[in-house]
């Protein structure tokens, strides 16, 4: 029994740990530029099939293509605010949304088009390996995602803390107007948010190709946790997005144990109503850090 | 095609007013150089094919056509249809884009606007549900090998050469003792109407077959990490795994079954599992795992032959349903033959007495096709298979198998 429920935490907190990388990409942005981004997941999508041509014509493994996807989308994502996002900025919500909703329609039917519906897998020599450790198993893949996404979460942190862009970024996260006022160029450090927030989505896809198919339309089977994660972990914070992802991959694992297969998300959403109900803006309280 | 499809028109309305329209036809045989003035008998013969080119089903049914357009050639090949005065066979291909509604106007359309002797479509059991009641109000003869047992109820028309759904469960069931002779199994399936209807069959049929489900788990499709649900399956002590799911889950599940360490058999059934794309994806994880599919290519000497024209052109080897669209198209032009006519109700006719067991039509689990009053084969039954390197090879039941259990 105590081997079972480990068993389902230990599955839990692998993959919470790639909702994490999607997830503080969302909160991210809306932190920042305060817009919702719903392409973010087609972002996810874009970084797999990065690291699946990488290793399809070059041979390189999926987890070296970091280097490659994360510059490409982080260039993605200065690129967007800077052409398009800009644009509808102080105009009212609608826009807004329908611009990233655009961008996510346009993304993911080029996909479909240009690379077709067809699943597309990467075999690397850990890619179906395990570790075993008294009756748990640990998947080589999914730990090795999971270290780096943790890796990646505490150098935005650090990022975020320590140098003057970072505090750039969070001066105007938290007031605008001020940080404004004090000489912050808005569009500077939205163009560096934007492209922070996609590089990690770019993150999140390279390192899920050695453990997942590549297709479209997967980037919608990560936004939805993604979404509730930044909700749980109050709108626009990063460490609060972070704890809130690991969260829901345990509780969708246990769920899945304990509940039943087809309503691991039950739990989750449950965890989610009941949070809101005694912390009505997340976890964090309300901070958006 | 627009053509061809003008000529038809004229053809037709000469025949109906041949003493009035005389004149007016030789001077459409004038306009349409090639137009055989006495010999009609020649005309190509019209037969629709349905399939999903585009949306989700697109890759499969692109796949379709190309078996489609082979089967036709070799009809043609051989001399056409002799009854009819070598007439040729013209396939006629319409989208129905993996969409119902679409199946609906596209079936509609395709028969309206074109005189057709036969059809046959979808690949998807949901999209023949609809293009079967469509072709039953048209009086058009429909074959399938869709498998869903509502094709044969209610509908004269429809025409199902091959094993049916129902059949396919107890199938897997049989095979499960293959591997033990008290099998415990684990049925695991997605929460859709697929799924359900699939895995229902299973239950409700496993106590008679001397198998024990020792867990039948419904999950969401499409999830993110298998690894939970394959947490219960080891608590569940199963050596034999069931898995009713499309390729993406089932790529995750056979991959988790190898990083726990899990020792179980693996049945996928048909569909996703029995297609060179799931080899392709999985590769050597594949090798041992088990199917059922209602055609398998190394059933005789023909389906080894189109097999190897199908690898030749399209670089893998021929999938269940492919195969059994080439047998299906053989099927329609000996039903054509013995109708010696192109009226599509006369094809009904003869296709209701179709009774083969050699030659390409009677490729088939069994070797014989023979149809009983509600459209279903009355020798149809599914075939059991396992991949074996890199290719599906027939091993259940005795008579059907061509190669060994290879045990794993």
């Amino acid at each position: 029994m105590l081997e079972i429920v480990a068993q389902a935490v230990i599955n839990g907190l692998l993959i919470g740990g790639i909702y994490a990388l999607v997830s503080i990409g969302v909160t991210l942005i809306f932190g920042v530029i305060k817009i919702v981004n719903f392409a973010q997941g087609e972002f996810v999508m874009i970084g797999m099939y990065i690291s699946f041509f990488l290793f399809a014509y070059l041979g390189v493994d999926p987890i070296i293509s970091l280097i490659v996807s994360m510059p490409v989308l982080f260039v993605a994502g200065v690129l967007i605010q800077h052409f398009l996002i800009r644009r509808v900025l102080g105009l009212n919500d609608l826009p807004q949304i329908f611009l990233t909703f655009a961008l996510s329609l346009l993304i993911l039917n080029l996909a479909l088009m240009l690379l077709t519906a067809n699943y597309r897998t990467v075999h690397t020599w850990y890619s179906d390996e395990a570790l075993h450790i008294s009756g748990l198993y640990i998947p080589v893949a999914k730990l090795i995602a999971f270290v780096l996404a943790m890796a990646l979460s505490a150098a935005l942190w650090i990022f975020l803390h320590t140098t003057d862009l970072g505090k750039a970024m969070r001066a105007a996260a938290q007031k605008p107007e001020v940080a404004m006022l004090m000489g912050i160029n808005p569009n500077r450090v939205f163009c560096v948010a934007l492209g922070i927030a996609l590089a990690l989505a770019g993150a999140a896809g390279s390192l899920l190709m050695p453990f997942y198919p590549a297709y479209p339309m997967v980037g919608q089977v990560f936004t939805l946790m993604a979404f509730v994660a930044v909700v749980l972990g109050t709108l626009g914070n990063v460490v609060g997005a972070l704890i809130a992802s690991l969260m829901m991959g345990v509780a969708e694992s246990l769920g899945i144990q304990f509940v039943g297969a087809d309503s691991g998300l039950i739990v989750v959403f449950l965890m989610l109503l009941l949070t809101l109900a005694v912390r009505p803006s997340g976890l964090a309280g309300g901070r958006a850090r | 095609m627009k053509q061809s499809r003008r000529r038809t028109t004229l053809k037709r309305q000469s025949r109906r007013d041949f003493l009035v329209s005389a004149g007016r036809g030789a001077i459409a045989a004038g306009a349409f150089g090639a137009y055989p003035l006495r010999g009609w008998a020649a005309d190509p013969v019209n037969i629709g094919g349905l399939y999903p080119v585009t949306g989700s089903f697109a890759q499969i049914g692109q796949a379709c056509v190309n078996a489609a357009k082979l089967a036709v050639e070799m009809v043609n090949e051989a001399g056409g249809i002799k009854s009819l005065g070598g007439a040729k066979l013209n396939l006629i291909i319409s989208d129905v884009q993996s969409e119902p509604t679409v199946t609906r106007t596209e079936t509609d359309r395709l028969i309206s606007s074109n005189k057709l002797s036969a059809i046959h479509g979808c690949y998807a059991s949901a999209l023949t549900l609809i293009a079967s009641e469509v072709a039953e109000r048209a009086k058009v003869p429909l074959l399938t090998g869709s498998s869903s047992d509502l094709l044969n109820k209610g509908r004269t028309y429809t025409f199902t050469p091959f094993a049916r759904a129902s059949q396919f469960a107890n199938a897997q069931l049989q095979m499960s003792r293959l591997v033990s002779d008290k099998p415990k199994v684990a049925v695991i399936f997605e929460n859709t109407a697929f799924g359900t209807a699939t895995s229902n069959g299973l239950k409700e049929q496993a106590p008679a077959e001397g198998v024990e489900i020792v867990l039948f788990e419904p999950y969401s499709a499409g999830f993110a990490d298998a690894g939970p649900l394959l947490n219960k399956v080891k608590a569940s002590g199963a050596d034999m795994l069931f898995s009713v799911s499309y390729l993406n889950d089932l790529i995750l599940i056979v991959r988790t079954v190898k990083q726990i360490g899990l020792k179980v058999g693996i049945n996928g059934g048909s569909g996703g599992f029995v297609v060179p794309d799931f080899y392709k994806n999985v590769g050597a994880l594949a090798e041992g795992l088990q199917g059922v599919a209602h055609w398998n290519h190394d059933s005789d000497a023909n389906a080894q032959k189109v097999n190897a024209e199908y690898k030749k052109r399209y670089g893998e080897f021929l999938f269940e349903y492919g195969g059994g669209l080439i047998a299906q198209t053989f099927m329609i032009a000996d039903a054509l033959e013995r109708a010696q006519s192109a009226d599509p109700q006369k094809v009904r006719e003869t296709l209701s007495t179709l009774d083969v067991s050699s030659g390409y039509a009677a490729m088939a689990p069994g070797g014989k096709v023979k149809f009983g009053p509600d459209g279903k084969n009355i020798y149809g039954h599914p075939v059991g298979v396992q991949w074996q390197h890199g290719d599906l090879a027939s091993i259940f039941p005795k008579e059907d198998a061509r190669a060994p259990l290879m045990k794993s």
